[in-house]
């Protein structure tokens, strides 16, 4: 187990900059996520991290080592890949026990390990296979396992569950949580998915543009977002933003309607109020905050998502199932502005 | 019920273009194997027979022209250095190009795409054109009659390191990746990761190029001038002289020379189907 300690970080591809003066810590035996969408720079932060990929400036540091011009495999650091790049030549013992076959360990040394992963993996009965006998999910297992025979201090996944179908990568989830429970490794998972960073990291850290945007826990980003890409990108349905305007007493002044939130150390700005769909609230039309009228519904069973057109935009509502309005009807919404959340005409956040 | 599906005795849809290539094949089938046939059928006529007997099959066959190329001529020596040569030639040849096709696909060095032009350049110029410099070069080293000397010029298979460049092309970035993280060196990633997950690649290569050796002519005339040195394409040419018109022992020593080929062909027809799909994107 290893903490990992990025220091500032930059990378070039020939003359194009992608990333400059990244810091970043992951704390000893923490589960991180990289979270951001395509093109962010989250892939190549890992890549960088596992070696495949150079750094143009700063230093990797795991553990105490400074691993900036170490080889791949001697960084002690092993990696998951998205499409698992099991060796298809080769049977799961063997794919598991390739990087022991080529450090030279005995044949007996590797039985031995490749069983002990097998049973935490609950391999065993698919050893003698080769990948392509295997379903999506099991191609998953043997790529875990493949990277946890090495023992390594940090594990690195690439977007592990991104080819898996919905079910199992619910159930793949859960086991890489327990796994992550069981073994305490420091870990550090890329996905552009926010359930998934979400629910298995301890610490988040949003990616956008090459930058790190905000990195805390899983909760704080959901309810402290630092600038509207977090707010907007954290949180499913996403966060709708209305434009208003911001003044210091605390006033938002939407379409002609004051709210009344707490004073801001500002001048009077154009801005836009965020609010997720779980505080906007259907009331009867013309007694709310805003009059909208409906476009969609979407029936999850527990709850409903009701799109809705208004004069500030297209928002988006969560309601009770029992909730029942069709698509064209006229709604009155209101909005619970203790959890609402004020942005800047730059998208910072804003705060009392 | 529509014509397309009528069964039982109802009038059937005949494709009839399907049909008239189907018959073409077969006629362009039949007449590129009826000389193939007709030497077959000629070795194994008597001597005498040869110009008299003409029945589509032989009146009284015997195999009495192979033993006598055998006991006559130096036709098993020929065979053994057609074999070290065609094999040393094909392990060699693959081997280089595999690992020539895997520097420049993988590989970041300074040259890699001059290397590249060069050996794609070097695909264009026909071996023919370059035999007289091979022969000076290989006579003025003293290797004229040597197997190194029959061996050596017949190493250069652009089009070999060419299909393997674009295989390794082919292969997702995350295998690499994977064996580097494992450990892997660049020959361990070659030939226990890449290689091994196609070895299809490898033994159609491998198999074009044994028979492109086998068959090989013009520079093993050459370079084997010795009797002793020749492969059996060259010897048995060297022997006709010495025969007088005799066709059932030169149709013989023919069949001898291509049954291997004809062999090998026939146990892995689906590889060397293969190897010419594969380089066909490539010769055009």
């Amino acid at each position: 187990m290893s903490s990992v300690e990025l220091s500032g970080i930059g990378k070039s591809f020939g003359p194009v900059e992608v990333m400059s003066g990244l810091n970043l810590q992951v704390a000893d035996g923490s589960f991180c996520a990289l979270l951001g969408p395509s093109g962010c720079g989250k892939s190549t932060m890992l890549r960088m991290i596992a070696g495949l990929e150079s750094v143009s400036a700063g230093t990797i540091k795991i553990g105490s080592r400074d691993v900036t011009l170490a080889e791949p495999a001697k960084r002690g650091v092993a990696m998951v890949f998205q499409n698992y790049a099991l060796y298809p030549h080769l049977t799961v013992a063997q794919n598991i026990c390739f990087s022991l076959s080529l450090a030279g360990a005995s044949k007996a040394v590797q039985k031995e390990k490749g069983d002990a992963v097998a049973r935490l993996l609950q391999l065993e009965p698919l050893m003698g296979r080769r990948p392509a006998e295997l379903s999506g999910g099991q191609r998953q297992r043997v790529a875990i396992g493949r990277a946890l025979v090495r023992d390594p201090e940090v594990f690195l996944f690439d977007e592990p569950l991104s080819n898996l179908d919905a079910l199992l990568r619910v159930q793949m989830r859960l086991e890489l949580a327990k796994l992550h429970n069981e073994l305490k490794t420091t870990m550090i998972y890329v996905t552009h998915d926010q359930v998934e960073a979400m629910t298995l990291a301890d610490k988040i850290v949003v990616l956008d543009k090459g930058r790190i945007s905000q990195m805390g826990s899983p909760l704080d980003l959901y309810n402290r977002p630092a600038n509207r890409f977090v707010a907007g990108f954290i949180g499913s349905p996403a966060m709708n933003f209305l434009p208003a305007v911001l003044g210091s007493d605390g006033s938002v002044m939407l379409q002609g309607t004051r709210l009344m939130m707490s004073p801001l150390a500002i001048a009077e700005q154009q801005g836009e109020l965020g609010v997720r769909p779980e505080h906007v609230h259907l009331c009867d039309p013309g007694s709310g905050l805003i009059d909208a009228v409906v476009l969609v519904v979407e029936q999850l069973g527990n709850t409903s998502y009701i799109y809705m057109d208004t004069p500030l935009g297209q928002v988006i509502c969560e309601a009770d199932q029992g909730v029942m309005v069709q698509p064209g009807a006229k709604v009155g919404l209101t909005l619970d502005t203790t959890h609402a959340h004020r942005f800047d005409n730059a998208g910072l956040a804003l705060r009392a | 019920m529509s014509d397309a599906t009528v069964s039982g005795g109802g009038r059937r849809k005949i494709d009839l273009g399907g049909l008239v290539l189907s018959a073409l094949s077969v006629l362009c089938a039949l007449l590129w194997f009826f000389p193939v046939y007709w030497a077959i059928a000629t070795s194994l006529r008597k001597d005498d027979a040869t110009v008299t007997d003409f029945a589509l099959i032989p009146q009284n066959p015997s195999l009495d022209n192979y033993f006598y190329v055998f006991a006559n001529t130096k036709m098993p020596l020929w065979y053994i250095n057609s074999t070290i040569t065609s094999l040393s030639i094909t392990v060699i040849a693959v081997f280089v190009a595999a690992c020539t096709g895997y520097a420049i696909s993988q590989l970041k060095f300074p040259g890699r795409r001059v290397l590249w032009f060069i050996i794609l350049a070097s695909f264009m110029i026909p071996v023919s054109a370059l035999i007289v410099n091979h022969f000076i070069i290989i006579a003025k080293i003293k290797m004229l009659n040597t197997y190194p000397g029959i061996i050596l010029p017949m190493l250069l298979t652009p089009v070999t390191v060419i299909v393997y460049k674009q295989f390794f092309d082919g292969l997702p970035r995350e295998f690499r990746d994977a064996a580097v993280m494992d450990g892997a060196t660049e020959f361990q990633l070659l030939f226990r990761v890449f290689l091994p997950m196609n070895w299809g690649v490898t033994t159609a290569l491998a198999i074009i190029t044994f028979i492109g050796a086998w068959n090989a002519f013009l520079w093993p005339f050459l370079a084997a001038q010795d009797e002793t040195m020749m492969t059996v394409t060259v010897g048995i040419t060297a022997v006709q002289d010495a025969f007088g018109v005799r066709y059932g022992r030169w149709l013989a020593e023919a069949v001898l020379a291509g049954l291997p080929v004809a062999v090998a062909y026939l146990l892995f027809q689906r590889r060397v189907t293969q190897a010419i799909t594969l380089s066909a994107g490539i010769k055009g």
